[in-house]
Parts: structure tokens; sequence; C-alpha cells
């Protein structure tokens, strides 16, 4: 479980968080959305530990980001938004790496990476070197490496960015068979359309602050919009565009 | 964590030993410094001591002139040969080093015991007629004082009353020829190169991740940025080591090459080159901090690549300055890292006994400096301005 509580951020004169509030609990995805620039990569930072926040605090499964920044490492998977590869290493040894990170060896780690392989279709390209790799295959590595840990709570900065239909609907299929196992997976996107259609609850967020909370139905009610761009842009208050 | 920082250490290894372009700059580097010197080395000591006096081929014009001249050169072993039609130009063009010119009155004038005229003819520009040249002047020189002594002899005076001195030299140097001198190139060129070594790895392994997109995935795993940074950290020292042994070895090699193992290869001997290692390890352990630390404050890949690209000039000056003015070593250089082991590493070369509180105190020294700007790139990884640039 993820627990933001008056979270604030600045960047010298620059507020990028003006104060949010939200939960994102066990056996559901969370979405949050909102505008470019909105503050989400930010929160999503202060989150998954490699910013500290200004103001106010995050807590994963009770633990502090700041004060007990390696044990929320360790109940974290993370999909971030720099999400480059080593072009020497291969699809396997990336995947290995970090699961060597999180404490896993030998046979377990091994069989892990195994499963992944099948789940995220890597058989073509698991013992390639990452140099010239599609920008599909470069998502499904840093997925795998996300979650061959079996994290406890899943941050994915938009997962499905640059992927084809049938790899948009793996994701999908593994993102729900993760929420179906109770764990917690927050998600981040900009595009209403998918986050409507696999979240269970939704944060907009906005200018660095809530503009939203709730179910698809509840935001649809509040806006008074059932087409989901029209929701989306009723609540974020513009074009999107920031 | 040392499992942790193992891990890191191990990849990275992996990683940049199938980088060839890294791996051939590291290597490249370290060849070039040996090699140049061993190419310089081997055409001084061509020009100081390759030929021996018996090879001396001196070009006479007008021999029939001198003949007194000519049968003590040829006595003295110098094959005496006439000299061709236009001296002056022969010499000009280089066909000939040095040329002597026996005008018809010399002989004349010397039968009188008068002053006789002689004309070299010398292109002192060459580098490599110099030796020749000299050889000559002390050939004549040797030719007057052989011939006052038997004038003076014929009037009754003992020669050795006029010459209040015999000059002898003794040679201390371990070489024991000019050539040594080049050797005071050697510990600049070293510490160049030492700082040189991993640069690339050290950028590679921090803006490049970062520029690559891998810093920030790779920050949020479980492990102590202590540790992350070590394991990248001996990583990097790692690649620097291998480049200082590789360029020992050339070093060892080239004067191999050019002394067939008598003078300078024997001071770079296996336990001296062990004594440099140990010497030079707090250097790297330094240099190493260093490059990490631009690498992590510097915004890009290229702007590090620019600063690391001059920072090894600036350790190497001291040793570059060493080379046209000696020094007396004092125990306050050995404070100042870079320079001390410029010093020490001369020492050795020079076949000189080391001493070990210098060597102790370098070490130290330089030890605190590096441990310091350990714990500051330590430092520098804490901060959130690391995924980004500064």
């Amino acid at each position: 479980m993820i627990e933001v509580e008056a979270l604030r951020k600045s960047f010298q004169s620059v507020t990028a968080l003006d104060g949010i509030d939200f939960v994102a609990r066990d056996g559901e995805v969370t979405g949050l959305i909102g505008p470019n620039g909105a503050g989400k990569t930010t929160a999503f930072r202060i989150i998954y530990t490699v910013m500290r926040p200004s103001g106010g605090r995050v807590r994963v499964d009770g633990l502090s980001t700041v004060s007990a920044r390696r044990q929320v490492q360790e109940r974290i998977g993370v999909l971030p938004d720099g999400r480059g590869l080593y072009p020497r290493l291969t699809a396997r040894e990336h995947i290995r790496y970090y699961g060597r990170l999180h404490g896993l060896k030998g046979d377990f780690l091994e069989h892990r990476i195994d499963q992944l392989i099948s789940d995220l279709a890597m058989e073509e390209f698991i013992d390639r070197r990452a140099k010239g790799f599609s920008k599909g295959q470069t998502r499904k590595i840093t997925l795998a490496r996300a979650l061959v840990h079996e994290p406890q709570n899943l941050l994915l900065d938009e997962p499905t960015n640059g992927l084809d239909i049938p790899s948009s609907r793996a994701v999908h299929k593994l993102i729900r068979g993760i929420r179906d196992q109770g764990r917690c997976v927050l998600f981040c996107s900009h595009i209403m359309s998918e986050v409507a259609s696999i979240c269970d609850r939704i944060v907009v967020i906005s200018g660095g602050r809530i503009a939203a909370d709730g179910t698809v139905q509840e935001l649809m009610a509040l806006s008074g919009s059932d087409n989901l761009d029209d929701v989306f842009l009723n609540l974020t208050g513009g074009d999107g565009e920031s | 964590m040392w499992r942790r920082l193992m891990i890191v250490f191990s990849k990275e290894v992996t990683d940049n030993a199938r980088d060839r372009r890294s791996l051939l700059i590291a290597l490249i580097y370290p060849l070039l410094g040996p090699l140049l010197l061993g190419v310089m080395l081997s055409a001084v000591g061509k020009v100081t001591v390759g030929d021996s006096p018996q090879a001396l081929t001196l070009n006479v014009e007008g021999m029939a002139n001198g003949a007194v001249l000519v049968d003590w050169l040829s006595a003295q072993g110098v094959k005496v040969v006439e000299a061709p039609r236009n001296v002056k130009e022969a010499v000009t063009r280089g066909d000939i080093e040095v040329a002597l010119i026996i005008p018809p009155e010399f002989k004349d004038l010397s039968d009188a015991e008068k002053t006789a005229p002689v004309t070299m003819v010398i292109n002192s520009s060459r580098l490599s007629e110099l030796v020749t040249i000299n050889r000559v002047v002390t050939l004549l020189g040797a030719f007057n004082t052989e011939i006052w002594g038997q004038r003076l002899a014929a009037r009754g005076v003992d020669f050795r009353s006029l010459q209040p001195l015999a000059i002898d030299n003794i040679n201390v140097t371990s070489g024991g020829h000019i050539a040594d001198f080049l050797l005071f190139l050697v510990p600049p060129l070293f510490v160049f190169n030492l700082f040189m070594g991993g640069a690339y790895f050290a950028i590679d392994t921090t803006s490049g991740e970062r520029e690559r997109g891998s810093l920030e995935p790779l920050l949020i795993n479980p492990i102590e940025r202590g540790a992350l940074v070590a394991g990248k950290f001996l990583a990097a020292l790692f690649y620097t080591g291998i480049a200082v042994v590789v360029q020992l070895l050339a070093f060892k090699t080239a004067f191999y090459v050019v002394d067939g193992g008598a003078d300078f290869s024997a001071t770079l001997s296996v336990s001296n080159m062990v004594l440099i290692m140990i010497i030079t390890l707090p250097l790297m352990i330094a240099a190493v901090s260093v490059q990490f630390i631009i690498a992590t404050i510097t915004s890009s890949f290229k702007e590090a690549q620019t600063y690391l690209g001059l920072l090894p000039l600036l350790p190497a000056i001291p040793g570059m300055v060493l080379v046209f003015s000696s020094v007396k070593i004092n125990a306050w250089m050995m404070l100042v890292p870079a320079y001390s082991q410029t010093l020490l590493f001369g020492q050795i070369l020079r076949g000189e006994s080391v001493t070990t509180a210098y060597v102790g105190v370098s070490t130290a020294s330089t030890l605190a400096v590096a441990v310091v700007l350990f714990l500051v790139t330590i430092r520098l990884y804490e901060r959130e301005e690391l995924i980004f640039g500064s």
C-alpha cells in the first residue's frame, strides 16, 4: 500500500507538487493521470525514493521513503521515467543484474527469469545484446527487471507507451494478474482510455494538486460527461497542455 | 553490502570488457609513451654510443700535404680516406659527416715546427654529426698535445709539468650514458597515463549511465549509495591498474629492445615494478576519485570528456619540469600527491635507493587525500540532481 500525505516538492522558485494526498491500496490498480507537467513524474520519483519531498510524506507498506529508503526499495518494483539499458549487456543479463541486486540468486533467480521471458514473450531476443533493441523490446526488459523480485508494490510510469496492441494487451493482463494476487499497482499515464480500462481507482493531478479521486463512474458523474476525453479535460481544467 | 558491491563491480567489469573502443583507448595511451620513449632512446643511444672510435672514417682533402697528421690519425684507428671533390657540398648534402682540409702550406710550416692550419668542414645542425665532430676535435687536440710534448722534449722540457690537470670522468647513473637523461621522461609519462587509463570508464559509468537513462532505475534498487559507488569505483580502479601494469611492461619491453637487457631494463626489475605499483596505488585511488567527481558534477558525457582529457596534464606538469631541472628530494615534497610518486619513481629508475620513510609519507598523505575525495564522490551520489545532471 502506498500512502501519500500533503506531499510538496519545489525546485527553486517552481512548485511541482503543492500538497497532494492519495492512497494506492493493495489489490487495486490505482491510476495517476494528468496533463504534461502536472507533477506525475515528480510524485512518482518521490515515491520510488530517488527524490526527497520538500514537505509531507510518503509511506510504502507503512515505511517512510526517506527514513526507511532501503526497506521501501525492497518492496517496490518500478518502471521509471528513465528507462535506459546497457547496450553491451544481453536482455537476460539486465534482468539477472536487477534480480541479484534484490538478493535473488541461483536456480530460483534463473527460474524467475524464465517465467518472465514467457510472460512477456521475450524468447526471441533474450540472449541478444541490448544495442539496437526496438522500443517495445526495451520496454519489455525494463518491465521484467521491475518485476523480477515479485514486489508487493508496483509503480509503472507509462508502461505501454510505444508498445503495439498485442504487447499492450499482454501488459494489461500482467497488471491485472498482479492486482488479483493482492498486490498494489500504481499506474501513471496521460491516456485516459487506458487508465479507465485497467484502473480500479483514478487520481487526477493537475498543476501540482489533486483535481479528483475516485472510480471511473465517480469521475464521470463529477465531470458531468461520459466521454473519457471530456472527463479528463473537465477535471484538469483546460486543453491538457501546460 | 559487500555482496551487492561485488555484483555492481562484476557487472561493470564485464560491461566495459565488451567495449572494444574503450579498451583500445585505455590500452593505446599506456603503450604510446613507452613506444615513443623507446624510439627516442634508441635514436639517442645510436648517436652517443653507437659507433666505436675504430669505425670512424675521416674524409681528408689534401692527404699528401699532411702525411704526419694522416699517419698519426691512422695509427689511432681512424680510417682516413680522400675526400670527394667538392667537400663543402658533400658535407651540406650529408654525404659525409665531417671533412678535414689540409692546405698545401701545411707540410712546410709543420716541418719548420710552426703553427700549421687545418680546416674542419662541419654541419652542426645535424644531431647525429655532433658526436663525430666532437671525436675529430678530440683527436686533433690529442695530436696537438703529442706534438707539443715531442717539441718540448726536444728542448729538454718535461711536458707533464705544463699539464696541471689530468681529467677523468666517472658517470654514476645506472645506465652510464647520456641517454639516461631521457629516463626523467618516464615518471611524468607514467603519471599522465595513470590519470588517463580509467578515465573513459569513469565517464561511461557515471555521465554515460545518466545519459543512457539507466542510472535512475539502478538507484531504485536496494543498495546503499556507498556500495554502489564503491562497486563502480573498484571497477574503474581495476581498469586503471591494468593500464598501469600494461604501461610498466611496455616500458620494460621498450628498454629491453633498446639495450638488450643491460642497463635500463634492469632498473625495471620485477621487484622494482612491484614497488612502483605499491607507491602509485594511492595515486590511482585519488585519480579515480577525481575522475568520478568530475564525471558526476558535469552535466554531460561530452563535458566530462573535455575535462578528463585535460586532467592528466595537471599532475604530469611537475614531472615534466623535473626533466629539465633536477631537485633534491625533501620530506615536504612527499606530502604532495602525484609529485611525490613522480620523484620516488624517478629515484627507482635511476637506480637510487628509496627511503622507506618517504614512501610511507607519500602513501599516507596521498591515501588521506584519496579517502576524502572518495567520500565526496559518495556524497555527490546522494544528491538527487545526480539523475538529471547539475
